[in-house]
């Protein structure tokens, strides 16, 4: 069947070739670029505004690790101008969609080269560590508001250079979206600053950098390896020391396990609460300042009635 | 360890209480994998609710999923023909193949719940809760009961004997497929598909091996089913293992515990009836791998020889022989020095975790120097490690030969010699 497919798409290929070559004059109607997730998207679409039609591969709440791509994603990535993705190990399905489907003279945009990674512990050192999915470091970096400066500084030139008539227009928007996210940094500090040094426990290894740059400190994750469940001991382990350490607030994805979440939290007696780790997650999160105003008001409020 | 497991324990009887009856059946049947069917059909309700707008846990999910597997579970009873020109088991994994390939097109118009439902299907024995246990237990007894009270055409379905009319015989398979869907659907959300299958299949297969008689066999079920689910828990906290995976691995090591002991009393049997003789295909296979190493490390040394790791652990002058004088020193150095490391990180980091905890303090420049001392051990320590690698490559080229051709000479020989009886003289 894959290989029907791919056979398919090479003919087709074949086929569009010589319109793919007429293609790369300069494009008159808006950019096209694929995102491999909707945060990635709301900052394209923030630095491009109308001059560019973003559409994100993965949908908010799906496992990042494990898209199955389809077949108009695949005409897609092909008619990109740009694709913009996480990198590290954060798409590996990616590499195959890429090799059928190879994007046109499409440049390809690794936002992870710009920011500077979190846990980058070789992934050797990592395996005798604890069992660990990011082998490269930790891909949640657009987490960290701060990180949206370098990811736009990026995306503005990436697009600069496709379409350098509109390059001005693009740095001019950065500034206005640069302006909006100084404004709410102030706005999060302030409101996460009464709970600086707070200790929590994550659910799993995806606020790293949001709790850096909050001044908040993860105890521990309680699922290492996203899927497996913890064994027993490492639970009861992990429960008597969120009371003795008196950890009182358990941060979880809409994705994890609601079962477990359960246990954890009446077993330490620690509250839950649910953060949203991607644009589009809830319907109050529908860009990536709206999504740092409702993870930050959830967890106050968390840490507020945790006190 | 007691009030963290008490409850999985108890909902692991409450499993072991109901499958290992309804595998009996099963195995009767010849319907092994009617089970996976119907989970992966109650998964596809639950994605259909999810479509509909209901959450994964909710009540409307679980009644969605029940529909589907009863329907599943009536499709089955209907194609039980008595003389069908292909199996049942065709018609089962049809269904679960397709029911899977729906989930997925489903899952994709309404991706927030494909992890949920991956969830669903995984299960979580662990966590399960006081309520949880005492609605399995209810619902479990009324089958149970149920069970009972029809039990006559139902054994008679199963294990054969009587012949039953026809309307009779769909209305009763029904009634079975129809109890067995309701069980499956309320057990998966537990205990996950992996742990029912084993729960249903493992017990009554090994009470099937041991004894005869439909009440012994469902006795012996039910003793094994909670023997061995007792060990899977206790070996998940002793080596801190996920749960669930535990248990079901408990329960293949029980079966082929089982099937080995059997082998062996079958094969003392024969060698006191036909002396050595007997086990002369044993050997026949043992001499052919011992040939087959020899041949492997000979042709390509460089791979994994895990047969010779394990004799290299337990005895290391194996490899020692083969390395000169310098080599060894430097191995006992990097072996020194990984279990020095090893045990200075397990100390650093027991410190890095106390001072997430807030049990110790450090301040921030510490903390920094602890995390880049754990990265720097971490290199050194792979470094070596690479020594060690480096010696056992340089020891497998020796023993590439001294090793690897004795071991070839040593199992040809012996199959040789062994399997001169089964050729025409």
């Amino acid at each position: 069947m894959l290989r029907a497919v791919a056979a398919g798409l090479a003919l087709a290929s074949l086929v569009v070739l010589p319109a793919g070559g007429a293609a790369a004059a300069p494009p008159a109607g808006p950019l096209t670029v694929v995102t491999t997730s909707r945060d990635l998207q709301a900052l394209v679409e923030a630095v491009g505004g109308e001059r560019v039609a973003v559409e994100s591969l993965a949908s908010p709440l799906q496992d990042p690790h494990a898209i199955e791509i389809k077949p108009a994603q695949l005409t897609l990535l092909r008619s990109a101008a740009l694709l913009v993705r996480v990198g590290l190990d954060h798409e590996p399905w990616l590499r195959r969609a890429l090799a059928t489907a190879a994007p046109g003279g499409a440049r390809d945009l690794d936002l992870s080269r710009t920011v500077a990674l979190l846990q980058t512990e070789t992934p050797r050192l990592r395996a005798d560590a604890a069992p660990h999915a990011h082998g490269f470091g930790n891909p949640h970096y657009w987490l960290d508001p701060e990180n949206a400066r370098p990811m736009t500084a990026a995306i503005a030139e990436a697009l600069g250079r496709l379409a350098p008539a509109a390059r001005g227009d693009f740095e001019a928007r950065r500034r206005r979206f640069l302006e909006r996210l100084d404004a709410g940094l102030l706005r999060w500090r302030a409101a996460l600053a009464p709970y600086h040094g707070a200790r929590v426990v994550t659910m799993h290894d995806t606020w790293t950098y949001f709790a850096a740059r909050f001044g908040l400190t993860i105890a521990a994750t309680v699922e290492p390896t996203p899927g497996v469940p913890p064994a027993p001991a490492a639970l009861a382990a992990l429960v008597e020391r969120m009371r003795t350490a008196s950890v009182r607030v358990l941060v979880a994805e809409p994705f994890a396990d609601p079962s477990l979440v359960r246990a954890v939290a009446a077993r330490s007696g620690a509250r839950a609460v649910t953060l949203v780790p991607s644009v589009g997650g809830d319907p109050d999160a529908g860009d990536y300042l709206a999504l740092f105003d409702l993870n930050v008001a959830r967890l106050a409020a968390a840490l507020e009635t945790a006190r | 360890m007691i009030d963290l497991l008490a409850l999985p324990f108890a909902a692991c009887l409450l499993l072991t209480g109901i499958h290992a009856y309804l595998g009996l059946h099963v195995l009767a049947r010849g319907v092994i994998f009617v089970d996976l069917a119907l989970a992966q059909v109650a998964a596809l309700g639950i994605t259909v609710a999810l479509l509909a707008g209901h959450p994964p846990g909710s009540p409307a999910a679980y009644w969605y999923a029940l529909a589907f597997a009863i329907g599943g579970g009536l499709l089955f009873a209907l194609t039980r023909l008595r003389r069908a020109p292909i199996p049942q088991e065709a018609i089962i994994g049809v269904v679960y193949a397709v029911s899977a390939a729906l989930t997925v097109l489903v899952v994709d118009r309404a991706p927030q719940g494909a992890e949920r439902i991956k969830q669903l299907l995984v299960g979580s024995i662990l966590t399960v809760t006081g309520g949880d246990v005492a609605t399995l237990a209810l619902l479990y007894t009324a089958v149970g009961v149920a069970h009972w009270l029809a039990r006559r055409p139902m054994l008679a379905l199963s294990f054969g004997g009587r012949d039953l009319g026809g309307p009779r015989v769909l209305a009763w398979d029904a009634v079975f497929y129809a109890s067995f869907a309701l069980v499956v659907t309320s057990s998966v959300r537990v205990a996950g598909v992996l742990l029912v299958f084993a729960f249903l299949v493992v017990p009554a297969a090994i009470a099937a091996l041991l004894v005869r008689g439909l009440t012994r066999r469902l006795l012996l079920g039910w003793l094994v089913g909670a023997g061995v689910s007792a060990a899977g828990l206790v070996a998940s906290y002793r080596w801190d293992l996920p749960t669930g995976a535990a248990i079901v691995s408990a329960f293949g090591g029980a079966l082929a515990l089982t099937a080995a002991a059997l082998g062996a009393r079958a094969s003392a049997r024969a060698v006191r009836a036909r002396g050595l003789a007997a086990l002369r295909p044993g050997a026949l296979a043992l001499a052919a791998l011992v040939a087959l190493a020899g041949l492997l490390l000979i042709l390509v040394p460089a791979m994994d020889h895990l047969w010779l790791d394990a004799v290299e652990r337990a005895a290391p002058s194996v490899q020692e022989a083969f390395l000169t004088p310098g080599e060894r020193a430097a191995g006992r150095e990097a072996r020194q020095a990984v279990a020095r490391g090893e045990a200075q990180l397990a100390e650093m980091r027991a410190l890095q975790q106390d001072v997430q905890w807030g049990a110790r303090m450090l301040d921030a420049e510490k903390q920094e120097r602890l995390r880049q001392f754990l990265a720097g051990r971490g290199e050194l320590m792979a470094g070596d490690r690479m020594v060690l690698r480096t010696l056992r490559a340089n020891a497998r080229e020796r023993q590439r030969y001294w090793l690897g051709l004795p071991l070839l000479a040593l199992g040809a020989g012996g199959v040789l010699v062994l399997a001169r009886r089964y050729l025409p003289s």
